[in-house]
């Protein structure tokens, strides 16, 4: 399978080099602008609104959709149709800071979507995100000792721990609300679960950072 | 540092660590951004009402391999049926029905079509990805549908 989705092909828009025109209007200006400014801006036909938003939200909605480590294809397409809902719905966003809870949960029914259709027709291609994991992932890892110690104190954790981590760990965060729904769990029982997790997390990333410190000497 | 502290230091030492290894490739977010063209100026837009295949749809079972849709605008409802057998294919209706040019737009290319007078009409070989429909009636407010993905 080609690892370009149709939703990758954007030669016929070239969005990012107009925003990048738009954005000099911007520049001027000391303070960041809002996230409800740039959503009000965003749906007035502001580009550099909008590309503006993609910085603060591309790592979240990414982060969320790659949790649920769909083969390629599918994942730049769940991505893509978060995006272009948000492009339809950035109007109607009255409290500002639900956003990363709308995207988050937005990318959790279109990726559990797919995951149900896949299972039920192409089982074969779980294969693929599999592979997709492996091998680049490791190679970054080793490129930075710290990165390398939380991440690898991380893959330690019980699979709950991990995915519950993932999803306090995003940026922008995602409140306990929406977390609660991800995952399914009743939301009083996130915050202490996240202390169980992290205190676990600790422990094994002092490991790591010991022996890294040792083999430094 | 209070427990708290170290904890939000640890959750934020992890916070770089997975943004580092797993940045958005750059494809990705030239899509996202290639989005807004996409933005609709002078339609109403017809929410998702219901959808066969989402998770949290108790009671609605999807038949085999066909998804059910329902989007509402103002007055009109648009019930699209999606088979996915050989090739992909999207029946659809509109309620109340009337005549209708009927546009099936993915991020590559759009197609039309027009309604028959039963407000129905159809789109084979439906390409994977993100999809909606765009119904222009006459004398009426065109309506876009979300996007859905197929």
């Amino acid at each position: 399978m080609s690892a370009l989705s149709p939703s990758m092909r954007v030669e016929r828009h070239p969005g990012p080099a107009a925003a990048a025109g738009c954005a000099a209007l911007d520049s001027p200006r000391m303070t960041q602008p809002s996230t409800g400014d740039l959503l009000a801006r965003a749906a007035a036909g502001s580009e550099s609104a909008w590309s503006q938003l993609i910085d603060r939200h591309g790592q979240l909605v990414w982060s969320v959709v790659r949790g649920y480590r769909l083969d390629a294809a599918s994942t730049a397409d769940v991505t893509q149709t978060v995006w272009l809902r948000l492009v339809e719905h950035c109007g109607r966003i009255r409290d500002p800071e639900r956003l990363p809870g709308w995207l988050a949960r937005t990318a959790h029914n279109e990726a559990l979507r797919v995951i149900r259709h896949q299972r039920r027709v192409h089982v074969g291609e779980l294969e693929d995100s599999l592979a997709d994991e492996s091998g680049p992932l490791d190679e970054r890892l080793l490129a930075d000792e710290r990165h390398d110690a939380v991440l690898r104190a991380l893959a330690d954790l019980p699979e709950a721990c991990q995915e519950l981590l993932r999803l306090l760990a995003t940026d922008p965060p995602l409140d306990y609300a929406t977390i609660s729904d991800l995952l399914g769990r009743p939301i009083g029982s996130i915050g202490p679960t996240r202390q169980r997790c992290l205190a676990k997390l600790r422990s094994s990333v002092e490991r790591y950072d010991n022996q890294a410190r040792g083999r430094s000497r | 540092m209070t427990s708290d502290d170290h904890d939000e230091a640890l959750t934020d030492r992890l916070r770089a660590a997975l943004a580092a290894a797993d940045p958005v490739p750059p494809t990705i977010l030239a899509a996202a951004n290639a989005a807004f063209t996409w933005r609709t100026i002078d339609a109403e837009l017809a929410e998702l009402v219901s959808d066969s295949a989402l998770a949290h749809e108790v009671g609605v079972r999807s038949t085999g391999t066909t998804r059910r849709i329902t989007f509402r605008a103002g007055g009109i409802e648009v019930d699209i049926l999606i088979a996915d057998e050989r090739e992909m294919r999207l029946m659809g209706q509109l309620v109340p029905s009337g005549a209708a040019r009927v546009e099936l737009q993915t991020p590559h290319q759009v197609r039309e079509t027009t309604t028959d007078d039963l407000g129905r009409f159809s789109f084979a070989d439906l390409p994977a990805g993100s999809v909606r429909l765009l119904v222009e009636r006459p004398g009426r407010t065109s309506v876009a549908t979300d996007w859905i993905l197929v």
